[in-house]
């Protein structure tokens, strides 16, 4: 026992403990851990969805006043896939973020309730909320008023909707009346663009949480909540259109070439991120990368990996040769199937990358040095 | 602001009885199941036979910055400024749990009306009671003692101001703290008895050691 307390004082480190006397036990004291559900990760990823969505469907409407005729009409299906999806991603990330709280009331009266804008839940409450109502506002002049009765095709199904019970012409003439004109409208893409943009703001949700060393990366995890949700809210956008145009034109290939980058810009984020944690002391960081390295978790980790890597690659080889207008015939027949396939991969591996970051979290044990 | 309150753990005194952590609970009449906001851990290591073990009281450590306080979104968690407790105000609160996520030491706890509760240093009784309270006075100036604090049965917690509690504590935890040991969020004693027999044996008393190792 003598030998053993000898042994103990001579190879204990003393973890932040500066000068202080010989250290004889040091044990963790690990905490829970276990305080958010999976509506938690479902809500920070159809956030920054909605945001690369909408900025899809601004996009769309850049290049439709262009008035490039083929594109014109391609470009006015993507405008509308795009702030549809933003809307329902918006409402997906709202419903999930209240089913997660206690009082659901005072965060819908979150103007009154949520004051503290050193928090990063009330600065994303404002975001995806004024974003949603942009998204909404944006949806309704390109699914409804006379253009848009004349050249809405499989995205202008809640037309139909409306058509049959009766208000479709009525919602077309209040629109074309309170319609925006072209300054305002670029104002009202402008402010949504930067809200989408925001969106980071749900990577700063888990950065600024320091005792968790796998989310405690300042700069790593709000650019890869970005990169990596904006590239499945535009991928979602392209996909869907080409899904129901049966067709993949050359004026996918911007899309599909700005989704490539975004997917590779992530996978290079989170390969250094997953360095950086293996290689850190902190225990906690330890246990998350041993959680992520085992199991469940693991197959998770490749299969973020796959999506990365599958958007990367279909969307940079498609996206450059759509661009180029070098489409052969064999690549333009297998070119959206290929991207539809790798792009729903990674929006679904986007998801996955939420829902492991929250599994794997570990918080830093209370070290016990006595 | 006026001065800090803060907690003070002495291990050589703890037993491990759980005094604490149950009178907390009877003076905020808390169910029995309900999670403890003043946790104890009996922590281990080594093997047997060889086995040692510290009992660890933990709860809310008031920190002087808090990082509760600043990620809660509707500020329903306050530090306060006559004396440094930090409260919550369960009429603000939304049960987002962001704060458990924050706090250094896992104290916040959630019943099953979501909201968040935990230790206040008996400024009231029951949970969010603390919210609104008039300073935290010493038990001579006819305040009350926290209740770990008075039920402790080796006088191992003790609460009050910062400068009374680093006057009761041994220079070697204040070197602590003032070293920035916990953060110097709260003052721990080193024990005492492995430091006594690590010098007898670093002195090659053979006598001495005998007699602790055989007692």
């Amino acid at each position: 026992m003598a030998e053993r307390v000898i042994t103990m004082s001579m190879t204990v480190t003393a973890i932040d403990f500066g000068k202080t006397a010989t250290l004889l036990f040091t044990e963790f004291q690990w905490l829970p851990a276990d305080y958010w559900d999976l509506s938690i990760p479902v809500y920070l990823y159809f956030a920054a969805v909605a945001g690369g969505a909408y900025l899809a469907g601004v996009s769309a409407c850049v290049l439709r006043s262009r008035q490039l005729v083929e594109a014109e009409v391609l470009a006015g299906e993507i405008a509308r896939w795009g702030f549809m999806l933003a809307v329902g991603s918006a409402a997906v990330a709202g419903l999930a973020v209240l089913s997660h709280l206690a009082v659901i009331y005072r965060a819908i009266l979150f103007p009154v309730y949520l004051t503290n804008f050193s928090s990063w839940i009330t600065i994303g409450t404002w975001i995806l909320v004024l974003l949603a109502i942009l998204a909404v506002v944006s949806l309704l002049f390109q699914l409804f008023g006379e253009q848009a009765a004349e050249e809405s095709r499989s995205s202008g199904w809640p037309r139909l909707l409306l058509a049959k019970i009766g208000v479709l012409d009525w919602t077309d003439r209040a629109v074309d009346r309170v319609r925006l004109p072209a300054v305002a409208m670029s104002l009202l893409y402008g402010v949504g663009s930067l809200l989408a943009v925001a969106t980071i703001y749900t990577g700063f949700e888990l950065a600024v949480v320091q005792t968790v060393p796998l989310w405690h990366q300042p700069v790593l995890l709000p650019v890869l909540f970005l990169t990596s949700g904006v590239a499945a809210g535009v991928g979602l956008t392209v996909a869907m259109t080409m899904l129901f145009e049966r067709r993949f034109a050359p004026v996918f290939g911007g899309y599909a070439v700005a989704v490539g980058l975004l997917s590779l810009t992530s996978f290079g984020v989170a390969v250094y991120g997953w360095h950086r944690i293996a290689t850190t002391d902190a225990p906690a960081a330890a246990a998350s990368h041993a959680h992520l390295s085992s199991g469940t978790l693991y197959f998770g980790v490749l299969l973020v990996a796959l999506g990365f890597l599958a958007a990367a690659i279909s969307g940079l080889a498609f996206g450059v040769t759509a661009l180029f207008n070098q489409l052969p015939d064999r690549v333009e027949r297998i070119g959206g199937p290929v991207l539809i396939g790798s792009f729903s991969l990674l929006a679904v591996g986007g998801l996955v990358l939420r829902l492991l970051l929250l599994l794997a979290a570990e918080q830093n044990p209370v070290v016990v040095a006595l | 602001m006026s001065e800090q309150w803060m907690f003070y753990f002495d291990p050589n005194r703890c037993i491990g009885c759980h005094a604490c952590s149950i009178s907390c609970k009877q003076r905020h009449d808390r169910d029995a199941d309900a999670d403890d906001w003043r946790t104890v851990t009996h922590l281990k290591s080594g093997e047997y036979p060889d086995v040692e073990e510290i009992p660890l009281s933990m709860s809310c450590m008031h920190c002087h910055d808090a990082p509760c306080e600043t990620v809660c979104p509707p500020n329903a968690i306050e530090k306060r400024e006559e004396d440094g407790i930090v409260t919550v105000d369960r009429d603000l609160c939304i049960g987002c749990h962001y704060c458990a996520w924050a706090c250094p030491y896992g104290a916040p706890t959630y019943g099953d009306d979501g909201l968040m509760s935990k230790c206040n240093m008996c400024l009231g009784e029951g949970p969010g009671s603390g919210h609104g309270k008039p300073p935290k006075e010493k038990p001579e100036d006819g305040g009350t003692k926290p209740s770990c604090v008075d039920n402790c049965v080796g006088e191992a917690i003790k609460a009050g101001p910062q400068s009374e509690v680093m006057d009761e504590a041994s220079e070697a935890a204040a070197e602590r703290f003032n070293n920035g040991v916990h953060k110097s969020r709260v003052v721990v004693e080193p024990v005492e008895e492995d430091e006594a027999a690590a010098e007898t044996i670093r002195d090659q008393d053979d006598s001495q050691s005998a007699e602790w190792l055989n007692g």
